[in-house]
């Protein structure tokens, strides 16, 4: 997993750690079962605060995307668990009506808006 | 034992100068930034909690001893690093480790010689010989042979360039990795604990400011930027610092005041600008 | 008791650097026996310039700061000070035993006689005066330091010079005590013993307090 740390982003550290670790698990980079690297040694790392990475990780399992298990590691709990899922369709939702505006911008009708749908999810199964 | 080290109410009177009521705790296995600017009575904090300045009064618990009475159990598994080195200039490495090592019951000598390999540092070099960085290892390296669980260095990186420094955060990092090791670092270079530090304690003309989590203590302060004309007389009672120019200001504000000052520029702080507005203020006590 | 002899060793690699300084400057009252003619003005100057050097461990102490390391080791101040007496005695006592042996040698060559007497009378009171002039600098340097505290170097001269007066002008014959201890060599060495052993007591005491209320 990359994990890359920016300065002048102005997004705090442990927010920038948590939105890497969703994206990995969300693009399947961290499978099911994968264990995080241990808090203290991406703290080493990173150069950066244990308790940075140790709230980075605290949120992450509050919100259902790992399970952190005392002695043996923070556990990926996988795209199967129901909050990933429904954070995904969230994600879908957002995307397509940001999709939606565009279209009416372009002036594009409903009908050619499912067709382009149609063509890129025919592209996709295709790879 | 959970923690480290417990200072409680500790106070100190010098003539012209009184270091007054600071508490602060530091568990095991973090690191700790103790910041101020120079004078606030940080060294002052490191001294009393060595025992080589008498308090007036509190309480200070190193590894859970008490630093006075206790103070040769405390003393046991705690390394000390100051600004400059404390070993004979004539001595070679070899005999630094000779002098100090009989004073340490768990004193590990091929650890000493691994760390010295890392290092760099030859072991026939006199101690006069060896530049600055290399020094403050030569510490470092004494502390790591006994395996001191507490570490407490008092401003190492003055007069370090930026590669020792790097260094050092590096090596400080790596020590409490497995969650055994504590530092207790001062600095008035606060780019140094930016990110590596887990806490801060800010000591501020003798008086506690701020003790807790770094990353906490960032996030309670903002900094506003506006237009001269945006500067009203009410918004200037809220703000903890402020620095005008000629073609607006800046200003130093709390996070939970941050609705009234919506309308401005906010930006994140930093430890520094958090420190320089909130000394500007103190400027009464001088 | 094993944290004391650690503090003599500490102090010995302090000084270790300047041995050879220190040796040298052994050299000197020999010459001076020899000029004189005689045993005891010899030690009683040699156990004057050994005691001119115990500053040295203040002095390296001080210039690299060293009472920080002292600060931070886990040993009680009470160790440190017993320590350094101790190192400073041992220093003392080398210098007196090289003085007593090669002293003798150099008086005998050029024709002098050293009785038993001579040679006893002049140990007990090199013991004596080295004890005299350290029960006094010790605290001294502790208190002030080895740069404020110079002054205190000096005292084995002052002493030495008194004692080169007394030595020629002391009334032996008047008190019949005095007359007694000084003409039996066995209690002239117990008085001597007693007496240093109860100055340095009271010295070391004196450091004690001194150092455990001193603010680095």
């Amino acid at each position: 997993m990359k994990l890359i740390i920016s300065n002048i982003s102005g997004i705090p550290i442990y927010e920038q750690i948590k939105r890497q670790v969703k994206s990995a698990i969300m693009s399947g980079d961290l499978q099911k079962d994968e264990t995080l690297p241990s808090l203290r040694t991406l703290a080493k790392e990173l150069k950066i605060s244990v308790l940075t990475v140790t709230k980075a990780y605290t949120e992450l399992e509050q919100e259902g995307f790992v399970k952190n298990i005392q002695g043996r590691g923070c556990f990926v709990l996988g795209q199967g668990s129901e909050l990933l899922r429904e954070q995904l369709i969230c994600k879908i939702e957002n995307n397509l009506s940001e999709a939606i505006s565009a279209a009416r911008v372009a002036n594009l009708s409903e009908e050619e808006l499912h067709h382009l749908l149609s063509i890129l999810m025919e592209e996709k199964t295709d790879e | 034992m959970n923690d480290y080290l417990e200072v409680r109410n500790l106070s100190k009177s010098f003539e012209g100068f009184q270091l007054h009521d600071i508490t602060f705790t530091l568990p095991k296995g973090y690191i700790m930034g103790l910041i101020g600017p120079n004078g606030s009575g940080k060294t002052t904090t490191i001294k009393l909690i060595l025992n080589m300045l008498k308090r007036t009064s509190g309480e200070v618990k190193i590894l859970g001893f008490d630093n006075i009475a206790k103070e040769q159990e405390a003393k046991r598994n705690l390394g000390v690093v100051f600004d400059s080195n404390y070993f004979s200039d004539e001595w070679k490495v070899s005999q630094v480790e000779k002098s100090v090592s009989a004073f340490y019951e768990n004193w590990n000598t091929q650890k000493f010689s691994e760390i010295l390999e890392r290092f760099h540092i030859q072991p026939s070099k006199k101690v006069k010989e060896l530049s600055k960085g290399m020094q403050m290892k030569l510490m470092l390296a004494c502390a790591f042979s006994y395996d001191a669980k507490l570490l407490i260095l008092d401003e190492p990186t003055s007069g370090l360039d930026p590669v020792s420094r790097d260094e050092l955060l590096h090596i400080l990092s790596e020590y409490i990795e497995d969650g055994e090791h504590s530092v207790l670092f001062s600095t008035h270079i606060t780019g140094d604990l930016e990110r590596a530090a887990d806490y801060i304690t800010y000591i501020s003309y003798g008086e506690l400011f701020f003790s807790g989590g770094k990353d906490e203590f960032i996030d309670s302060f903002r900094i506003v930027k506006g237009g001269r004309e945006e500067l009203s007389a009410d918004l200037s009672k809220k703000m903890l610092g402020i620095r005008n120019f000629s073609t607006g200001f800046e200003a130093l504000v709390k996070t939970e005041d941050l609705k009234q000052f919506a309308h401005l520029n906010v930006e994140p702080a930093a430890i520094d600008d958090i420190v320089v507005f909130t000394s500007k203020r103190g400027e009464r006590y001088e | 008791m094993s944290n004391i002899w650690k503090s003599v060793k500490l102090d010995f690699s302090l000084v270790k650097p300047y041995v050879k300084t220190i040796c040298f400057t052994m050299i000197l009252p020999v010459v001076f026996a020899v000029i004189n003619r005689s045993l005891l003005t010899g030690i009683s100057f040699a156990m004057c310039f050994i005691a001119m050097t115990t500053g040295y461990t203040f002095s390296v102490t001080e210039k690299n700061s060293m009472e920080r390391l002292y600060g931070i080791l886990p040993i009680r101040k009470s160790d440190m000070v017993i320590g350094r007496y101790i190192f400073i005695i041992i220093m003392g006592f080398t210098a007196l035993i090289f003085s007593l042996i090669t002293h003798p040698v150099v008086l005998i060559i050029l024709g002098e006689s050293i009785s038993m007497f001579d040679y006893i009378s002049a140990a007990a009171t090199g013991i004596f005066l080295f004890a005299l002039y350290t029960v006094f600098q010790l605290p001294g340097y502790y208190k002030l330091g080895s740069i404020k505290g110079r002054v205190f170097m000096y005292i084995p001269v002052a002493g030495f010079l008194i004692t080169l007066l007394l030595i020629t002008r002391i009334p032996v014959g008047e008190s019949k005590l005095l007359f007694a201890v000084i003409h039996s060599p066995v209690l002239l060495m117990l008085l001597a013993v007693i007496l240093v052993i109860a100055m340095y007591v009271v010295s070391i005491s004196v450091s004690i307090k001194i150092l455990k209320n001193k603010e680095i």
